[in-house]
């Protein structure tokens, strides 16, 4: 008897749960095929169920966001995307929990916008909110009209997630000699010392938007030491030492109005950043240089399309010709620019798309054309291909990975 | 992403004056400056609901909840998109301002992104998010920026109403002329046809029904026609609120990503 009441008060729960939060997102099936192959592998066969659990109430809110991947290989991938409570104040916002933190005006590229850091397991091509990944932390946002200051403190370090090594996007690394790895110093503990801490000053005026920035945070990256021994069977053995190191950097961006066009900004300084040199016995490989990285772009509509075009630059200060060069750097600056078309037609339910990146060092590009249908409300199709143009640097290394794409999104 | 711009007091054309009846003639353009000059409540809550309907009798629907308030120099208006999905949490805001000249600010919160961005509120003729309305359409376009002239005084749905041609001054803009029916001493435009750049019907708006709250007459359900590629948007408001305070706070960055 005991048991069936607690059943009951559980589904009576439940239900007046259920009734009172909110359950949104999406249910998505995504296929790709390799143009690059001669047997035309599909790649990507996979279906994705994403959830928002949100609840509000006067003062407080919160928010659970699980993702789960089912793969070709009936492989199931669990991501807890976001999972924070708010606390509302008259002056003031709290959030404490996984959050994804986006900063900055740049689209497409990472400059100021390096709280949350990225999961590239698919290289760039996933959506960008499934490329940022949550941290945990507390954020907290001062409002005075429309100026906010938002402070961030992070106690527990979130790197970059890169692609295994047996995946199409694992990056291209060019070693003298093939290196052992010494994962030992990879990891950053939890503590308050290891903290990172993120500020922001923003506001939204009528004349211009900006942000400033700064912060004091480990390096997402992580820089490779070598060292160099000679092995008992004859010859050097290479050994390369991960290990993130703490990085302070400043900056800001900006957006604002003339006529038609939209003029964007933004960059950041980097208060010494480790690059890999080209001798890797020399001081482990390894040379710290500041490092300046930012972009300026519009927007704008011509004959009923919409137009954006970005261009970016990083720079090394102080350049030296040891430093080795890799995928994202060739030489002492480096350019890239994006651009993107898009032309909306039948009262918005057909969508074209064209969208590349193009690095000017390596001569390398990829190029994203698009065609998106909204067959109901709910259902939307996608249709695209990825090209990879070039044969080095941060696109022309997967010059291989060609594709052809569809997908079917239920939206919920 | 659809196309979330508005450069425009939502519905601003519906908010209709209690003037008294003219003892002498009155002139086309005194005409338009009444409806456009009516007074209208400090700010206002509702919910838009809009239906379109294509050539094959489907539907889709869009909801929002919107806010908007008259700081007097600015009007402020803010709107979070509930409908359908895929745009769901999105919220756009607009400043427009009483000074000549002077373009309207105006900022999308994208949810997936989790980013406020400027836009341009230059492109007027840009439908509103998929239906038959252009954001100029949607509002409250001045006096002199056409020529007016009285067709004739006619009833239609048992209303007296005044027959006005509107020519653009503009000789680019999206419409060669409008006809709109204002009903006498209320000053509501009960119909409007759009006239495309070659002479011919484009569109056509049809009031459905107007209320009274709190001394204003709100128009409540509109019809645009589209008769040129049989598609039509009914828009119907629901539970609209004059003068309920909304406090300044509303209208900022802190809101749009909060969300209703």
């Amino acid at each position: 008897m005991k048991k069936i009441i607690l059943i009951m008060m559980l589904a009576f729960t439940y239900t007046a749960f259920a009734q009172s939060v909110d359950f949104s997102g999406y249910v998505r099936n995504y296929s790709g095929m390799l143009l690059g192959n001669e047997n035309n592998d599909f790649v990507i066969l996979q279906n994705t169920f994403n959830l928002n659990i949100e609840k509000k109430f006067d003062n407080s809110a919160f928010k659970v966001n699980p993702m789960i991947y089912h793969d070709y290989s009936d492989s199931l991938t669990f991501r807890l995307r976001e999972a924070y409570m708010d606390l509302y104040f008259d002056n003031f916002d709290l959030r404490v929990g996984k959050q994804q933190i986006v900063w900055g005006k740049a689209d497409g590229v990472f400059i100021t916008d390096i709280v949350s850091p990225k999961n590239l397991f698919q290289f760039l091509l996933p959506d960008f909110d499934e490329i940022r990944m949550g941290v945990t932390g507390a954020k907290f946002d001062y409002y005075f009209g429309d100026n906010t200051f938002e402070l961030v403190w992070l106690p527990v370090f979130t790197p970059t997630n890169l692609p295994s090594k047996n995946s199409l996007w694992f990056p291209k690394m060019d070693f003298m000699i093939p290196p052992t790895f010494d994962y030992s110093k990879q990891n950053i503990t939890p503590s308050l010392k290891n903290s990172e801490v993120f500020a922001k000053y923003s506001a939204l005026t009528s004349l211009v938007d900006f942000e400033l920035m700064a912060g004091y945070m480990w390096d997402d990256d992580a820089t490779m030491f070598s060292s160099l021994s000679p092995k008992p069977t004859g010859g050097m053995q290479l050994t390369l030492t991960p290990e993130h190191k703490r990085l302070s950097l400043a900056g800001g961006s900006f957006s604002t109005t003339v006529g038609p066009f939209v003029f964007r900004g933004e960059g950041a300084y980097y208060f010494g950043k480790n690059f890999n040199t080209k001798n890797p016995a020399v001081n482990n490989g390894v040379i710290e240089k500041d490092y300046i990285h930012y972009m300026l772009g519009t927007d704008f509509t011509l004959f009923d399309i919409k137009f954006s075009a970005q261009f970016i630059q990083k720079a090394i200060m102080d350049y030296e010709d040891i430093i080795k060069p890799n995928n994202l750097f060739k030489d002492e600056s480096n350019n890239m620019m994006t651009f993107l078309a898009r032309y909306s037609t039948l009262n918005e339910t057909l969508d074209l798309e064209f969208f590349t990146y193009y690095d000017f060092e390596y001569d390398g590009a990829l190029m994203r054309p698009r065609i998106l249908y909204n067959y109901s409300d709910a259902i939307n199709l996608q249709f695209g291909a990825n090209i990879f143009l070039g044969t080095e640097g941060l696109f022309g290394q997967y010059n291989k990975n060609d594709m052809v794409y569809g997908k079917i999104i239920y939206n919920f | 992403m659809k196309t979330l711009k508005i450069s425009v007091l939502f519905l601003s054309f519906l908010f209709l004056a209690n003037v008294t009846t003219f003892a002498q003639e009155i002139t086309a353009l005194q005409v338009i400056e009444k409806v456009y000059n009516r007074p209208v409540g400090d700010d206002m809550t509702s919910n838009l609901k809009m239906t379109l309907i294509n050539s094959g009798g489907n539907e889709r629907v869009r909801e929002i909840k919107q806010f908007s308030r008259d700081f007097g120099k600015v009007e402020k208006r803010i709107m979070f998109f509930v409908k359908p999905a895929d745009v769901k949490n999105t919220s756009f805001m607009n400043w427009s301002y009483d000074e000549e000249g002077k373009d309207d600010d105006q900022w999308i919160y994208l949810p997936a992104l989790k980013k406020v961005k400027r836009i341009s509120s230059d492109s007027k003729g840009d439908y509103f998010m998929g239906s038959d309305f252009t954001y100029d359409d949607l509002g409250d376009r001045k006096p002199n920026d056409d020529t007016h002239k009285i067709l004739r005084e006619e009833k239609l749905n048992g209303e007296d109403c005044y027959v006005i041609e509107s020519t653009p001054k503009d000789e680019d803009y999206m419409y060669s002329k409008t006809v709109t029916w204002i009903i006498k001493d209320k000053w509501i435009g009960l119909k409007k046809d759009f006239y495309d750049e070659d002479g011919d019907l484009l569109k056509t708006l049809t009031v459905n029904k107007y209320k009274d709250i709190k001394g204003f007459l709100i128009i409540t359900n509109t019809e645009m026609n589209n008769i040129q590629k049989n598609h039509k948007t009914v828009m119907e408001l629901r539970n609209v609120k004059i003068n309920s305070g909304i406090p300044k706070s509303k209208f900022t960055e802190r809101m749009m990503t909060r969300g209703i």
